[in-house]
This record gives structure tokens, sequence and C-alpha cells, in this order.
């Protein structure tokens, strides 16, 4: 099943998924067409973001890294969430904005201690993300910091959350993402250096996981820097397909 | 406790950055920081006044830095310095609790955040009186660091306008101004208390894990 969270008469609901990815419905039997859905990011609210750096082999050698040991975790706010076709800023200064898809994980029950054997009956199910990233403000402190990585609106999430029961293996996905139609960014999560089980093994031997709890577990090679009025669009395959617009900073 | 965000500043102590000036423009981090060095401190890491922290595989001796928590109740989105303070409703004593570590080229996430690694006083009224006082750390009921916010590099306005100008720090969330680059280091079996003239105390209780 695959459900979705929108805004519905005021308030956040979830709803699920029917009619071949077209029909919402609502739990009081309501139904609403996807092109009349206000998508939100399918997330839990005070749920702890975790993302990962630099987890895949080939998107570390086109940045000229080595392959970290320990793995390269940061923490994201809410702050950064937008839902499936909503709008996204670029500073007028951000000539260097690059999409990032990636698989994220959502956590179904507490995780303290677990092993990688164990780690995937945690998992609730599955979403996509677009972690943006501007490279003119990376800095070389808490490296990526917060000026690239938490920015307002810069991480769309959606559309939904499929359950994991109907993802039978995490680690042989397709993950695609297209600007204005054109692929810049193709690869399959089995070149994860640490895979979704590996990654609630490592996490949860320091932090309970708590159900809602995310981990976006980085992005394929592929930096293209992105322009204002470019639709974008991170397709992982058997989740879901997440559209997203560049708008101007209104601001910057 | 908190419904929002919890966000800290590190390498906000005027003193610690005089003495890092150095090794600010050398490997890896080759010039001195521009943007507030934060971090984010997880919903597990929030502990009411008067928890037991757990100090668990690694974390045989850990730094507690005593700071001032400040809860916003407006969102604070591009504020100038001169009304920062105004999107301010509440403060709070924090006992930020870490691992100890030297570098400060990646995110500290295995180091900061760990279950029960933010143990909080309760709220009391904002007021900016309270960054001239001394926030005086005890451990055992000994006295073993005193320091105020006359110390930081960026003031509580400025950080909350730098912050602001690339992310809303939100109505709900909660930030701690910056860290004593000289704070206590602890092991399990004490008891540490932070004390500010104006704001309710934070205790904590550091044991070592039951081994089973």
């Amino acid at each position: 099943m695959k459900r979705a969270l929108v805004q519905h008469s005021g308030r956040p609901i979830w709803a699920e998924v029917r009619e071949a990815d077209s029909i919402l419905l609502l739990p009081g039997g309501e139904m609403i067409a996807f092109d009349d859905t206000a998508w939100l990011p399918p997330t839990t609210q005070g749920a702890t973001i975790f993302a990962l750096g630099l987890n895949y082999a080939d998107h570390v050698k086109e940045l000229g890294f080595k392959a970290k040991e320990p793995p390269l975790i940061f923490l994201k706010g809410p702050n950064t969430l937008i839902g499936h076709r909503q709008e996204t800023p670029r500073p007028a200064d951000a000539n260097q904005m690059h999409p990032e898809c990636e698989l994220v994980a959502v956590i179904g029950r507490p995780a303290r201690r677990v092993r990688a054997e164990d780690a995937l009956d945690h998992v609730a199910g599955y979403t996509v993300a677009n972690d943006y990233a501007i490279r003119e403000y990376l800095e070389n402190y808490y490296r990526p910091n917060l000026r690239v990585k938490n920015r307002d609106a810069t991480t769309p999430l959606g559309p939904w959350l499929v359950d994991a029961a109907d993802i039978a293996d995490p680690q042989a996905l397709d993950l695609t993402t297209r600007v204005n139609g054109c692929i810049v960014q193709a690869g399959s999560t089995a070149d994860m250096i640490l895979g979704v089980a590996d990654l609630i093994a490592y996490l949860s031997e320091t932090m309970t996981l708590l159900p809602g709890d995310m981990i976006l577990t980085g992005t394929p090679k592929g930096v293209h820097f992105c322009n204002v009025g470019d639709v974008v669009e991170c397709e992982i395959a058997s989740v879901g397909r997440l559209v997203n617009r560049i708008v101007a900073d209104p601001a910057a | 406790m908190i419904a929002g965000s919890v966000y800290g500043v590190v390498l906000n102590d005027g003193a610690e950055r005089a003495a890092l000036a150095s090794a600010f423009e050398a490997a890896p981090y080759q010039r001195p920081p521009v943007a507030p060095v934060m971090y984010i401190k997880p919903r597990g890491c929030i502990a009411p006044h008067g928890s037991t922290v757990v100090l668990a595989g690694d974390a045989a001796t850990v730094e507690v830095a005593a700071t001032i928590g400040l809860l916003f109740r407006h969102d604070a989105n591009r504020v100038t310095a001169s009304r920062a303070l105004d999107t301010v409703g509440a403060a709070c004593l924090a006992l930020d609790v870490s691992v100890p570590h030297d570098s400060y080229y990646r995110p500290p996430v295995r180091h900061r955040a760990r279950d029960g690694f933010l143990p909080l006083g309760a709220f009391g009224p904002f007021d900016e009186t309270l960054f001239e006082r001394e926030i005086v750390t005890f451990t055992d009921d000994r006295e073993v660091h005193r320091w105020s916010c006359t110390r930081l590099a960026s003031s509580a306005a400025d950080l909350i306008a730098e912050i602001s100008s690339f992310m809303t720090l939100r109505a709900g969330d909660l930030l701690l101004i910056g860290l004593p680059d000289d704070a206590p280091r602890i092991g399990a079996g004490t008891q540490v208390r932070a004390t500010l003239d104006g704001l309710p105390p934070a205790d904590a209780r550091f044991v070592a894990e039951a081994v089973a």
C-alpha cells in the first residue's frame, strides 16, 4: 500500500493511494484526484532526519573523495521539507545548485542496537527525497554545513510512503533524476556503500531510532547544476516519482 | 517538551576562536568559518531536568557544556539583529553533552546526538540580562566551571540574524547559543548541576550502562 499526507479541509491527513496511482482515498471514504491534491511531505512531526553523504562509490569518485570510514552522517530539520509538486527557491548567487535523488527509509518500530540482519524488520516504508545541495555555500566545518543542507524548502520528499512489504529488496532499485526531461542521474541502490540495513545497524548503535525517523541514504553520481524554471523529477523504481520546480528566491 | 527542532552552535567562544586562528587557515579547514557552525540535537537527546544519562560504548568520558537555550515564539526568517530577540519567548539552561572530539570537519552526529545527551532545565522568562550572568556548573555539589555569554564571539542577536539569513528558526525551535571551550569532562557516577540566576537549574546524573 502507498500512503500520502495531504492538506485537506485545513489540516494534514493521511490518505491511501488508489486506482493505479491517480486517486487518493481519505479515511471517511472521500476520493480526491491527484490533480486536486495538495501534497505534503509524508512525515511524522518531530521525526529525526538522518542523511548520508558520499554513500555511493561512483559519486565519491566523482567528487574526488575517498570512501569514508566511518560513514558521513548529518542531520536535517523539518524546515527543509516540502511535498510533491512544490517549489524550491534558488538564491540568485547559487550557480552550483544540484539535485540529489535519494531513497528514504522510514522507521516503523524502535531500533536500538539492532543487527544488520534484523534491521529491515524496523522499516515501515520507503519514499523519495531530492536533497538539493548548493556547493557555493560549502564550508569545511561540520561539512556539509547547515547553510548548504538545512535551507527552507530545499528537500522535496514524497510523493508518498510505500509499505516496506511492497519492496522486495531496497538494494535493487533504479534511481533516475531528470531535469526538464533529460536524464542527469541514473544509478542503482545496489551501489550504496552502506545499505539500508547497515545504516540502521550503525545509527542504532548510539541512538534509538523511533517510528517516523527517516534515513536519506545518499545519492549516486551525476552533479548537474540547475536554473530557475527547471522541472526536476526524482524517480525510484517501485517507490515513486517526485516532481519539483526551481523558482527564484524572492529575497536573495 | 520541545515541539520543534534543537539547533546548537560551536566555535562561538571568543577565546576559543582566537586560539584556533592558525588552525582555521590549515587543512582541512583552509579558511575561518563564515556562517555559524551549527549542529542539530534530535528528539532522542532531549531529557528533562533530573534525568539519568547512560554513558555507553565509547562514551566513558563526556564533555558537559552548560549553556542557554532560547525558545522561539515567532519564526525568525531574515530578521535583523536589532529585531532578532523579539522572536524569543523563553529560555532554559541546557547541559549539552558530547563525546570529546578534536575535528570540526565532519558533522558530529555520533559525538553529539546520543540518547539523553541534552538534559534541559525548565523554561523561564527570557530577558537579555541572562547573557551577562554567570552559568555555574557543579559536579557532585562542587563548583567546576563558570562562564557567561559575554564570552560569545557572536551575540545571541547576531547569531539569530545570521542563521535566519539562510534558514528559518521556527516558533517552537530551540537554539543553544554557544559552548565554552573549557567545559568540564566527567565520567559515570557524577551528578551535574548547572545554575544561572534567573532560570531554573538543569540537573543530570551520569551512570555507566548496566552490564546484562
